[in-house]
C-alpha cells in the first residue's frame, strides 16, 4: 500500500519534470533572433552560421530539437553558452558544489533551530516568550531575502561593525570553504529566511498535538510531562513539520540566487544571474532545469515522508 | 520568501462558518488586534511616502529624481549623493511608486487567475479539476524567482513582464486555497438547492460561493502582496526590473551598494522602506487570518 | 556600480576589442609626463632606497575567463595583456611618457614613400630557453599574426603587408602594398609579440622579463624570473601571481584584506575611500581612453550635420567628467587622439543649449526630437554616461530614450545602431582612424564616409615628412571637429591601487593598468 503510493508519487514527479522541461524548452523558442548569430556575434559568416546550425540541430523541427536537447541534458551535454562559447557544463561544474554547500550548511543550522524555537513557543503558549517568538518570525517571514542580507552586511561588515567580509573573496584556485569567515553571512541570511516558517509550523503543529486526545490521555495516565512531549506529542508533529522542512529546502534551491548575488558567492545562483544579464539562454535553461529537478526531488521526499509518517497508513496502528 | 499555503489558510479551512453576516465582526476582530494596527500604520506610512513623494519633488528637496547634485558619493544634501551624483533623498522619494503599483497589479493578476481556476476546479470537478491541479503542480515545480528570471531572459526586463510572470506564478497557490475554500461550501445543501432551482452556474459561483471564500482570499491577497513587493524589489535589485535611470528602491540599493561603507543612506533608506512595507502587509495578512479563523488553534 | 568588468567578454575571437587592445598607448610627447591628477594622495611615494630583489607580487584584476590565453598575440582581457607584456617583447614599445622606443628593434626606418620599412634587431637577445633571437624568428612571428587561416588581434593593422623578409640575421624588411607612415606605431602594440619560429602556445617561450611557471585559465597565472632577460632594469621579483577575480567588489576587498598586493582598475568613485586607508596608495595616470557617443551619419536624423552639432552642443563636458568619472578625467573636444603630437588646439566646445536649439529648429525640429540611445555595460562608465547625457540633452528639447541591452544582444547588432556608444583605449590619430573612421575600417561605428577626409588620410599615410603630415592630419581633424559623427566628451584617467610596500609603480601614459603592466621594474620593499 505504502509502496504503491510512493511509486505513484514517483511517477507523477517524473511526469511533472518532463512537462516542466517542455515548458522551459518552449520558452527558448520564444527568444527573438538566431541563436547561432548570438553565439558568433561579429564572427558570423554564412558558413559559420550554417555550421552552428548543424551542430546545434537548429534546422530540425521543434519537437525533434526538444528530444535531442532532453537527451543531451540526461547525458550531461547542456549546450553551448552564447556569452563565452564554452560548453555550459564547464561553466556550471564547480558552481553546483558551491551552491549545494551553502544550502546544506544553512539547512543543518536552520532545521534544528526552527524546530527548537517552535517547540519553545508552543510550550510557552501565550506567554512573553511565545509572543516575542511569534513576532520575530512574522517579521522575518515578511522580509525579502536581500533586505535581510543588506541589513546583516550593514550590521556586521560595513556600517556598524567590520567583523565579517561583505563579499566572497575566494582567491582563484581555492574553494569557498577554505575561507570559512566569508561563509558566515550568506549562510546566516538563508537561515534567517527559512527558519521562521519551520518554527511557525512546528509551533502550530505542536499546539494541535498538545491539545489532542491521546496527549490528554497520556497526561491523565500520569505520564511525566517531559515524556509526554517527547514520546507522545513530538512523533505526531514530525510529519507535517517534515513536509514544511522539505518545502523550505526545495525553496532554497531558488532562494539561494539572491543571496549568491548579494555576496558574490560563486555558485549556481550567481551563474544564473550572469546568464540572464547576458541573455545566455542555454545556461539559464540548464540551471532552471537543475533547480526544477532539485525542487521536484525534494518535494517528492517530502511526500514520501508524509506518507511514511501518516498514522492512518501505518499497519498495526497508532501509538 | 518561501511560499507555503500559510498555516492560517489551514485554520480557515477548518472554520465551519463563513458567511457574510460575519464580515462586520471579522472587521472588528481584525482591528482589535494590536498587530493589525501596527501593520496598517506601517503600510500607510510607506505608501504615503511612495505616492506623495514624487509630487513633493523638487519643492521639498530642490532636486528632481534625475538631476545631479554633486559628484558621486559625496555627503552633500540631506542624505548624500548616489552613484551618479544625484540626490539620494530625491531619488528615495520618487522610488516607491512603481514598486507599489506593480506589486498590487501582480497580486491582482494572481488573484484573478487563481480564483478563476480554483473555483472552476472545485465546481466542475472530475477531469477538469484534475487537469487544473496537475497544471498547478507543474507551475509549482519551479521556484517563482527562477521562472521570473527565465521570463526576463526571453522577454526582456520590462515591468509588464514582471507583473504578468509574478502574477501567473501566484495563481497556483491561490488556486489551491480558493479550491479548498470553495469545496467547503460546494457540498452544502443550499448549493444543491440553488442548482435545483436551475440558477445559472455563473450566478451560483458569484452569489453563493464567492462570498464564502473572501476570508481565505483576503489572507492570500495579503500574503501574496507581501511576496510581490519582495519579488519585484528583488528583481530590480538584481538589475532585471526597473532600468536606469528610473528611480526605484530596489535599483537604488544595487546601484549604491558599492559605497555602503562610504554613504550608506543610499542603500539603507530604501531598504528600510521595503522592510517596513513588507512587515506591514504581512502583519495585516496575519491579522486577517486570525480575525476570520476559529480562535481555538494557535491563540493570539 | 554594477561591475562591468571592463574587458571584452568575447575573448578568444577576433573581436573589436582584440584589434583595439594592441594600441593602448597614450602620451603627450613628454608634456604630461608622470603627473597624477584628481587631488589624490601622491602616487609616487613608495618605499625608499634601491630596488630590492626577491619576493612575490600578487596582482588582482577583473576580466579573465575560460578563454584566457598564453599567446600574447591573441590578448584580449586584462589577464592576457598582463601576460603578453611580461612574457614577451615587441619590436618597439611606448614608454611612460608615451614616446615610441626601441625594444627588440634598435631602429626602424621607412623608405621615401613609406612602402618598405627596415628594422634592425638588437643583438644578444635570448629567449627564456636560452636560444638566440634571430630575424627568422621575427619573420615567423609576424607571419603567424597575419596568417589568413588564423589571424591574430593585430592582423587588421597589417592588412597592407605583402611580405616580411629576413634580409640577414639581424635585419627585417616589411613590404607593404600601400604607403603607411605609421607602421612603427602598429609594431609598437603589445600584441605584436616576437616569439621563436617554432612557437607553441601550450609551452610558450618569449624574450620578456618573466616566463611561465603555471597557468590556470580564469583563475591564476604564476610567472617566474627569466634568467636570460636582455634588459638592464630588473626583473627584481622572483615571482608574479596574476589572480583573476569575478568582480570589482571582490577585487577591492582582496586588496583591503591584503590578499593581493596590487589591483588593476578601481572604480573612480571609490578611489577616495581606498586612498584614505593609510596602507594603500592610488596610482592615477592621465590617459586617452574615451567613451564616445556614436551617431550614424547615414541615418536620419543624424545625416543632417546640424543635428549632429546640436547633439554635441548639449553636452556639459565637465559635468560628464564629474558625474561619470567622479572628476578623474580630462575634457574632450570631439576629436579622439589627444596624445598624438598633431592633436590640434581648436577652440574648446562647451555646452550651448540656445545654439543647439537653434540648429535643431533650422534642421526641421523646432520642438525638439526623440531618439533612442542604445547602451550596454561594455566598459565601466558607459551606461552612466548615457544617463548623464539623457539628462543634459533634455534641456534642449531632445528626449533620449535609453535602451540598455545585455552584452550578447548588443554585440549582435553592433555597428547598426543609429545612436549608441563605444569605448576605445588611447590611440594616435592614424591607427585610430584606420580602425574606426575610414569606410573600410572594421569598426566604423558612425559609418563615416567623407571624401575630403578620406583623401587627407590617404595622403597622410604616404607622407613621411613630419611637418607635412602634421598639416594633413590637422585638416582631417578639423573636418571631424566640424561635422563628424562622434561626441567625444572626455578622456578617462586610469586608476589602480596597491599596497604601500610595492615599489616601482609610476604613472604611465599608456592607459594600461599598473604602470602599463611593466612589472619588470616593480619590487617589494618595506613600508614607507
Amino acid at each position: 500500500m505504502i509502496v504503491r503510493l510512493i511509486l505513484q508519487r514517483l511517477a507523477v514527479s517524473v511526469v511533472i519534470l518532463l512537462v516542466v522541461s517542455m515548458a522551459i524548452f518552449f520558452a527558448t523558442l520564444l527568444l527573438p533572433g538566431d541563436p547561432a548569430q548570438a553565439i558568433l556575434g561579429q564572427q558570423a559568416t554564412p558558413e559559420r552560421i550554417a555550421a552552428i546550425h548543424e551542430q546545434m540541430n537548429l534546422d530540425e523541427p521543434a519537437w525533434k530539437r526538444y528530444v535531442l536537447w532532453l537527451g543531451g541534458l540526461l547525458t550531461g551535454d547542456l549546450g553551448v553558452s552564447a556569452a563565452t562559447s564554452q560548453p555550459v557544463s564547464a561553466l556550471i561544474g564547480d558552481r553546483v558544489g558551491a551552491s549545494l554547500f551553502l544550502m546544506i550548511a544553512a539547512a543543518i543550522i536552520a532545521i534544528p533551530v526552527g524546530i527548537l524555537v517552535g517547540i519553545l513557543a508552543a510550550l510557552r503558549r501565550g506567554r512573553a516568550t511565545d509572543t516575542a517568538i511569534t513576532g520575530v518570525t512574522l517579521v522575518l517571514a515578511a522580509l525579502p531575502e536581500f533586505v535581510i542580507g543588506i541589513a546583516l552586511v550593514s550590521l556586521f561588515a560595513t556600517v556598524v561593525f567590520s567583523v565579517l567580509p561583505a563579499v566572497t573573496m575566494q582567491p582563484p584556485g581555492t574553494q569557498v570553504w577554505d575561507f570559512p569567515a566569508q561563509l558566515i553571512l550568506p549562510v546566516l541570511v538563508l537561515v534567517l529566511v527559512v527558519s521562521p516558517y519551520i518554527a511557525r509550523m512546528m509551533r502550530a503543529t505542536m499546539l494541535e498535538v498538545l491539545d489532542s486526545g491521546y496527549v490528554e490521555m497520556a497526561r491523565l495516565k500520569g505520564v511525566p510531562e517531559r515524556r509526554v512531549i517527547l514520546r507522545h506529542a513530538l512523533p505526531h508533529a514530525i510529519g507535517p513539520v517534515a513536509q514544511v522542512i522539505a518545502i523550505q529546502l526545495a525553496w532554497m534551491a531558488g532562494g539561494v540566487v539572491v543571496v549568491e548575488f548579494l555576496f558574490r558567492y560563486p555558485g549556481l545562483g550567481q551563474a544564473l544571474i550572469e546568464a540572464v544579464n547576458y541573455r545566455d539562454v542555454m545556461v539559464v535553461v540548464a540551471i532552471t532545469m537543475i533547480v526544477a529537478a532539485v525542487y521536484v526531488v525534494v518535494n517528492l521526499l517530502a511526500d514520501i515522508i508524509g506518507i511514511l509518517t501518516n498514522p492512518k497508513l501505518r499497519t498495526g496502528g497508532g501509538q | 520568501m518561501p511560499q507555503t499555503d500559510g498555516l492560517s489558510a489551514q485554520e480557515l479551512m477548518r472554520s465551519k462558518d463563513a458567511g457574510s453576516e460575519r464580515r462586520s465582526t471579522v472587521l472588528t476582530r481584525f482591528w482589535s488586534q494590536r498587530q493589525a494596527k501596527v501593520g496598517v500604520i506601517l503600510t500607510a506610512i510607506v505608501v504615503l511616502f511612495a505616492f506623495v513623494g514624487p509630487f513633493l519633488l523638487p519643492w521639498l528637496t530642490g532636486y528632481s529624481a534625475t538631476e545631479f547634485a554633486a559628484r558621486p558619493f559625496q555627503s552633500d544634501g540631506l542624505f548624500g549623493t548616489d552613484n551618479l551624483g544625484r540626490d539620494v533623498w530625491s531619488r528615495f522619494l520618487a522610488g516607491g511608486l512603481n514598486l507599489i503599483i506593480f506589486s498590487v497589479l501582480a497580486t491582482l493578476v494572481g488573484l484573478v487567475l487563481g480564483i478563476a481556476f480554483g473555483m472552476t476546479a472545485a465546481y466542475a470537478g472530475g477531469w477538469l479539476d484534475s487537469l487544473i491541479m496537475r497544471a498547478n503542480d507543474v507551475l509549482l515545480a519551479v521556484p517563482q524567482l527562477v521562472v521570473a528570471l527565465l521570463a526576463v531572459t526571453v522577454l526582456g526586463p520590462q515591468p509588464w513582464v514582471l507583473v504578468i510572470v509574478i502574477g501567473v506564478t501566484h495563481a497556483p497557490r491561490i488556486a489551491r486555497v480558493a479550491r479548498s475554500a470553495a469545496l467547503n461550501v460546494i457540498n452544502e445543501d443550499y448549493i444543491r438547492a440553488a442548482e435545483m432551482y436551475a440558477m445559472p452556474r455563473a450566478r451560483i459561483l458569484a452569489r453563493e460561493i464567492m462570498p464564502n471564500i473572501t476570508g481565505p482570499m483576503a489572507v492570500e491577497a495579503g500574503l501574496r502582496l507581501t511576496y510581490s513587493i519582495g519579488a519585484i524589489a528583488s528583481l530590480s535589485f538584481l538589475g532585471l526590473g526597473m532600468q536606469p535611470p528610473a528611480a526605484d528602491w530596489g535599483l537604488m540599493i544595487n546601484e549604491n551598494r558599492i559605497a555602503l561603507s562610504l554613504e550608506p543612506a543610499g542603500v539603507l533608506l530604501p531598504v528600510l522602506a521595503i522592510a517596513l512595507l513588507t512587515i506591514g502587509t504581512n502583519l495585516i495578512a496575519d491579522s486577517i487570518a486570525h480575525a476570520s479563523a476559529n480562535t481555538n488553534a494557535g491563540g493570539q | 556600480m554594477k561591475s562591468a568588468s571592463g574587458v571584452s567578454h568575447r575573448s578568444g575571437r577576433l573581436s573589436r576589442r582584440a584589434v583595439l587592445s594592441g594600441a593602448v598607448v597614450v602620451g603627450l610627447g613628454g608634456l604630461l609626463a608622470a603627473c597624477s591628477g584628481g587631488g589624490l594622495p601622491s602616487a609616487g611615494i613608495t618605499p625608499t632606497g634601491p630596488p630590492k630583489r626577491g619576493g612575490t607580487l600578487r596582482v588582482g584584476f577583473v576580466g579573465g575567463g575560460a578563454a584566457d590565453t598564453l599567446d600574447g598575440a591573441s590578448a584580449t582581457n586584462l589577464g592576457d595583456i598582463a601576460r603578453a607584456i611580461n612574457m614577451y617583447d615587441t619590436l618597439l614599445y611606448r614608454d611612460d611618457d608615451y614616446a615610441l622606443r626601441p625594444m627588440l628593434a634598435t631602429a626602424i626606418r621607412p623608405n621615401s614613400d613609406a612602402t618598405v620599412w627596415t628594422a634592425e634587431l638588437r643583438s644578444g637577445v635570448k629567449f627564456c630557453d636560452g636560444r638566440r633571437l634571430t630575424a627568422r624568428d621575427v619573420v615567423a612571428s609576424i607571419e603567424r599574426i597575419v596568417d589568413p587561416e588564423d589571424p591574430k588581434g593585430g592582423a587588421a593593422g597589417l592588412a597592407h603587408l605583402t611580405e616580411v623578409v629576413a634580409v640577414d640575421d639581424r635585419t627585417v624588411e616589411f613590404r607593404l602594398d600601400s604607403p603607411d607612415s605609421a607602421l612603427d606605431d602598429v609594431l609598437g602594440q603589445y600584441s605584436m609579440t616576437i616569439v621563436p619560429a617554432d612557437f607553441d602556445p601550450t609551452a610558450p617561450v618569449g624574450t620578456g622579463p618573466y616566463m611561465l611557471d603555471s597557468f590556470v585559465p580564469a583563475q591564476s597565472t604564476v610567472l617566474k624570473r627569466n634568467p636570460h632577460y636582455w634588459g638592464d632594469e630588473g626583473p627584481y621579483l622572483d615571482e608574479i601571481e596574476l589572480l583573476n577575480f569575478n568582480d570589482t567588489d571582490a577585487l577591492i576587498n582582496a586588496l583591503l584584506s591584503s590578499q593581493v598586493d596590487a589591483v588593476a582598475q578601481i572604480p573612480a568613485a571609490l578611489s577616495e575611500v581606498i586612498a584614505s586607508d593609510e596602507r594603500m596608495r592610488i596610482l592615477e595616470s592621465e590617459t586617452g581612453m574615451w567613451l564616445p557617443f556614436t551617431m550614424r551619419v547615414d541615418t536620419p536624423p543624424f545625416d543632417d550635420e546640424r543635428v549632429r552639432q546640436a547633439f554635441r552642443l548639449v553636452v556639459d563636458r565637465q559635468q560628464m567628467i564629474d558625474q561619470v568619472l567622479s572628476g578623474h578625467g580630462q575634457i574632450g573636444n570631439d576629436m579622439y587622439a589627444p596624445f598624438d603630437p598633431d592633436y590640434p588646439a581648436f577652440p574648446q566646445r562647451t555646452q550651448d543649449i540656445a545654439e543647439a536649439k537653434r540648429l535643431l529648429a533650422e534642421a526641421g525640429y523646432p520642438d525638439g526630437l526623440e531618439v533612442e540611445l542604445v547602451t550596454a555595460p561594455i566598459q565601466a562608465g558607459v551606461v552612466e554616461a548615457a544617463q548623464v547625457y539623457a539628462e543634459q540633452a533634455a534641456e534642449a528639447g531632445i528626449t533620449v530614450k535609453i535602451n540598455r541591452m545585455d552584452l550578447t544582444s548588443y554585440w549582435g547588432d553592433y555597428l547598426e545602431y543609429p545612436f549608441s556608444q563605444s569605448f576605445w583605449y588611447t590611440r594616435n590619430f592614424l591607427p585610430q582612424t584606420n580602425s574606426g573612421t575610414m569606410p573600410d575600417s572594421p569598426f566604423n561605428e558612425t559609418h563615416w564616409n567623407d571624401e575630403e577626409f578620406i583623401s587627407l588620410v590617404e595622403q597622410a599615410r604616404g607622407e613621411t615628412d613630419g611637418a607635412r603630415r602634421g598639416r594633413l592630419l590637422e585638416d582631417a581633424q578639423r573636418i571631424l571637429y566640424e561635422r563628424g559623427g562622434l561626441i567625444v566628451w572626455g578622456f578617462s584617467d586610469q586608476l589602480d591601487a596597491y599596497q604601500a610596500y610595492v615599489g616601482g609603480l609610476v604613472p604611465n601614459a599608456t592607459g594600461l593598468p599598473l604602470s602599463g603592466f611593466q612589472l619588470h621594474r616593480v619590487w617589494i620593499g618595506d613600508v614607507a
